[in-house]
């Protein structure tokens, strides 16, 4: 994407928030991102840009995907990557985070990817180590790589994104892929409506670039082109925030139904994992307008180029 | 001893007095005032600086005793001098809970025997704070309690609350009550709204402020106690204050120094030198709260000090402690406001000398004949950037780190000692 007369250069250190990111570096990120996917579509390996490089998966929080996709793009880079997943009762909290940055930081890695249930918890610790940090999901903040891997995923199914109507349904609250998605697609010029029950709408969504946020789930997704559906934990259906399962589907579950509503190509969407028969009919997963294995995909392009990106950056 | 203070602007918020003279201290006590030429033993030369009351602070927390790799009260009179703080107010919500007579004189012992400052205990408002059983609040108002509160953590049911209140105000005590419904917000950690919201965390609503304070005003009103209301933040609040004033509810209102400072955007990238409790709210409430210290509506300004140690606060936002060390950057939060000409000096002195001397029934706080000497000397104009690494508290977590400031002492003397001096 030169343009002559200009030269881009990507300058950050770390990925911790879609926030720091403009345009033209998700837009760069994106481009790498396609061109691993084609390779890897073609059956070809990439080069070994990150060979005799140390990347640290570092999971405070349980996740399988999410640290399995990153510790594949790594290896196919060539890295030697150590996944430590760090369940939340082996460590305690408190400056034992802090006292794990610096440990690791000891050992030199060329890049960490942190995961951490705290908001911010991330951040704090990118400032304690020299290498490259990049944010796996920080509490209820941000998960930068599923942004941009919805971002990928959207225009590689619609060819663009300036201009598309993307509805996001579900636990926007507490959920990060939410924070994220919306502002890396309203950088890039979509629509973005967030729509769910009012208990878990926050305020203020104006910020993160969405142009509205309503509890109308058929009112959202008139004419959309992506509806994306977030997963619901299921504790919060015990009253405190909803007042059960079957009443959540009724109002903001995806259906064949409502999807007829939506624009005739809609593209369907869930950053997984999915609880079927909760947010989203089976029948719609598996259908031919969704591309929830593409986003999964695309999650091992877009952690790649965020890798290839960063790798061996220092302080 | 005899100390004569000359050369210096004489600032009073009791009198009015703004003018240039000396001082004459004898014995502890301001013995001569204006035209003064006695023969002193020893003759400060203000050069000009302001020579005002010392500051009397109604809500410090030390971590004495239970927690004293937090402060003690030795290490939180040295940042107090050093801030321009003569006499403090310290909380009851230690370990153990200043509940009973015996706590109440130790407290007060301690702090004659190792304090710098001036020492006054707050007793508890119920035992053990845990809201449930009133504490011995007029026995421990005859050993020196000055109010009672019930801390950090308000008294939930409003039916011992108002029993409580009756009952203090039978004894002519004071009751302070940090306005809070506490099941709006229990794991909230900031203002609630879009930045918090922005960066996934928890809030802390201004409507649980508001439902706790109306409580608090309408069992006040009830009851006929006097109510100090703790650390004021917001300005729907000052309405709801001016409302009850009106109706005659007799009431203290207090707001923090670092609230007429800091907006919730100050918490920035997760700084947890910003966490607080209240919580800095939007910049309209600190522009109210200014509004109301101008009007003269603010009875109290405190530097709500509370030392956090650094394992406490360099942890995720979400699980750091609240509190801000405040007694050394609260004088100059204020005088910030007097550079910016929001407010006159006397004006914004009142509210941390006269007024709360009166509210808690002391004689210092002002240049008055035969008042006690607590005198301080500052540079209203002084520039000067707050590290916290400069910072006399034991725990040095203070919201004020890396900012420039205005104004600062040069010297404190308390009962005519001088036992601050830069």
């Amino acid at each position: 994407m030169a343009i002559p007369g200009y030269s881009y250069e990507f300058e950050h250190r770390h990925l911790l928030s879609i926030e720091d990111l403009s345009r033209l570096d998700i837009e760069h990120i994106l481009d790498l991102s396609e061109e691993f996917a084609e390779a890897t579509r073609a059956g070809h390996r990439p080069e070994p840009h990150l060979k005799n490089m140390t990347v640290i998966n570092l999971f405070f929080e349980n996740s399988t995907r999410t640290m399995s996709s990153f510790e594949i793009a790594a290896k196919r880079l060539g890295a030697d990557v150590v996944s430590m997943p760090v369940a939340a009762s082996s460590v305690k909290k408190g400056e034992t985070l802090i006292d794990t940055a610096m440990t690791l930081n000891a050992m030199a890695p060329d890049a960490i990817v942190i995961r951490h249930s705290a908001s911010g918890g991330v951040k704090l610790l990118s400032r304690k180590v020299d290498c490259a940090v990049i944010n796996a999901g920080d509490g209820t903040h941000q998960h930068p790589t599923q942004g941009l891997l919805d971002t990928l995923t959207i225009r590689r199914a619609k060819g663009r994104i300036e201009g598309l109507k993307v509805t996001i349904c579900g636990d926007i609250l507490h959920s990060r892929v939410a924070r994220s998605t919306t502002m890396a697609l309203h950088l890039l010029g979509a629509e973005v409506t967030l729509c769910g029950p009012a208990t878990l709408m926050p305020s203020g969504t104006d910020t993160w670039g969405a142009i509205r946020a309503i509890s109308d789930f058929n009112e959202a997704i008139e004419g959309a082109d992506v509806v994306m559906m977030l997963r619901l934990q299921l504790e919060r259906m015990n009253g405190a925030y909803l007042p059960s399962q079957r009443e959540y589907f009724r109002n903001f579950g995806l259906t064949a139904e409502r999807l007829e509503h939506a624009a005739p190509d809609a593209t369907v969407m869930h950053p997984g994992p999915m609880n079927r028969g909760v947010e989203i009919e089976s029948a719609i997963a598996d259908g031919e307008r969704s591309v929830i294995t593409e986003q999964v995909e695309m999650g091992v392009a877009v952690r790649e180029a965020v890798l290839k990106l960063l790798s061996g950056r220092r302080r | 001893m005899k100390t004569l203070i000359k050369n210096a602007r004489l600032a009073c918020p009791a009198s009015g007095l703004d003018e240039s003279g000396s001082l004459f201290l004898e014995d502890g006590i301001i013995a001569a005032i204006g035209d003064v030429s006695e023969q002193a033993d020893e003759t400060v030369d203000a050069g000009g600086l302001i020579a005002a009351p010392g500051l009397i602070d109604l809500r410090v927390k030390t971590g004495e005793p239970g927690a004293e790799q937090k402060e003690t009260l030795a290490t939180a009179s040295r940042a107090a001098v050093a801030g321009g703080v003569t006499s403090m107010v310290v909380m009851p919500d230690t370990d153990p809970v200043i509940d009973d007579v015996a706590l109440v004189q130790f407290i007060a012992n301690r702090g004659r025997e190792t304090a710098k400052t001036r020492i006054y205990p707050a007793g508890a408002l119920t035992k053990g704070l845990k809201g449930e059983a009133m504490a011995e609040i007029a026995m421990m108002s005859g050993s020196g309690a000055v109010f009672f509160t019930n801390g950090d953590l308000p008294v939930e049911n409003a039916s011992v609350l108002r029993r409580t209140m009756g009952y203090a105000a039978s004894c002519k005590a004071i009751v302070s009550s940090r306005p809070n419904e506490h099941s709006l917000g229990v794991n909230g950690v900031m203002n609630a709204g879009a930045q918090a919201a922005r960066m996934g965390l928890s809030g802390l609503p201004r409507e649980a402020e508001w439902i706790g304070l109306g409580r608090d005003l309408l069992l006040a009103e009830a009851t006929g106690c006097t109510l100090l209301v703790d650390q004021v933040s917001t300005g729907r609040s000052m309405e709801m204050i001016r409302e009850a004033r009106r109706r005659g509810v007799r009431l203290h209102v207090s707001v923090a120094a670092h609230h007429l400072f800091f907006n919730e955007l100050d918490v920035g990238d997760y700084l947890t030198y910003c966490k607080v409790n209240p919580p800095f709210r939007r910049e309209e409430d600190r522009q109210a709260l200014i509004d109301a210290l101008v009007a003269g509506e603010i009875d109290a300004v405190v530097s709500a000090h509370d030392p956090q140690p650094p394992e406490e606060k360099r942890l995720p936002f979400g699980e750091a402690a609240f509190g801000a060390a405040g007694l050394e950057t609260a004088l100059s939060a204020l005088l910030a406001l007097v550079q910016d000409e929001r407010i006159g000096l006397l004006d914004a002195l009142r509210p941390v000398t006269a007024s709360p001397a009166d509210i808690i029934g002391v004689p210092q706080g002002r240049l008055a004949v035969g008042a006690p000497a607590d005198i301080i000397l500052f540079d209203p104009n002084k520039p000067w950037l707050c590290e916290r690494e400069d910072l006399r508290s034991r725990s040095l977590n203070s919201p004020f780190d890396g900012r420039r400031m205005v104004g600062r002492v040069n010297r404190t003397i308390i009962a005519g000692e001088t036992v601050f001096e830069r």
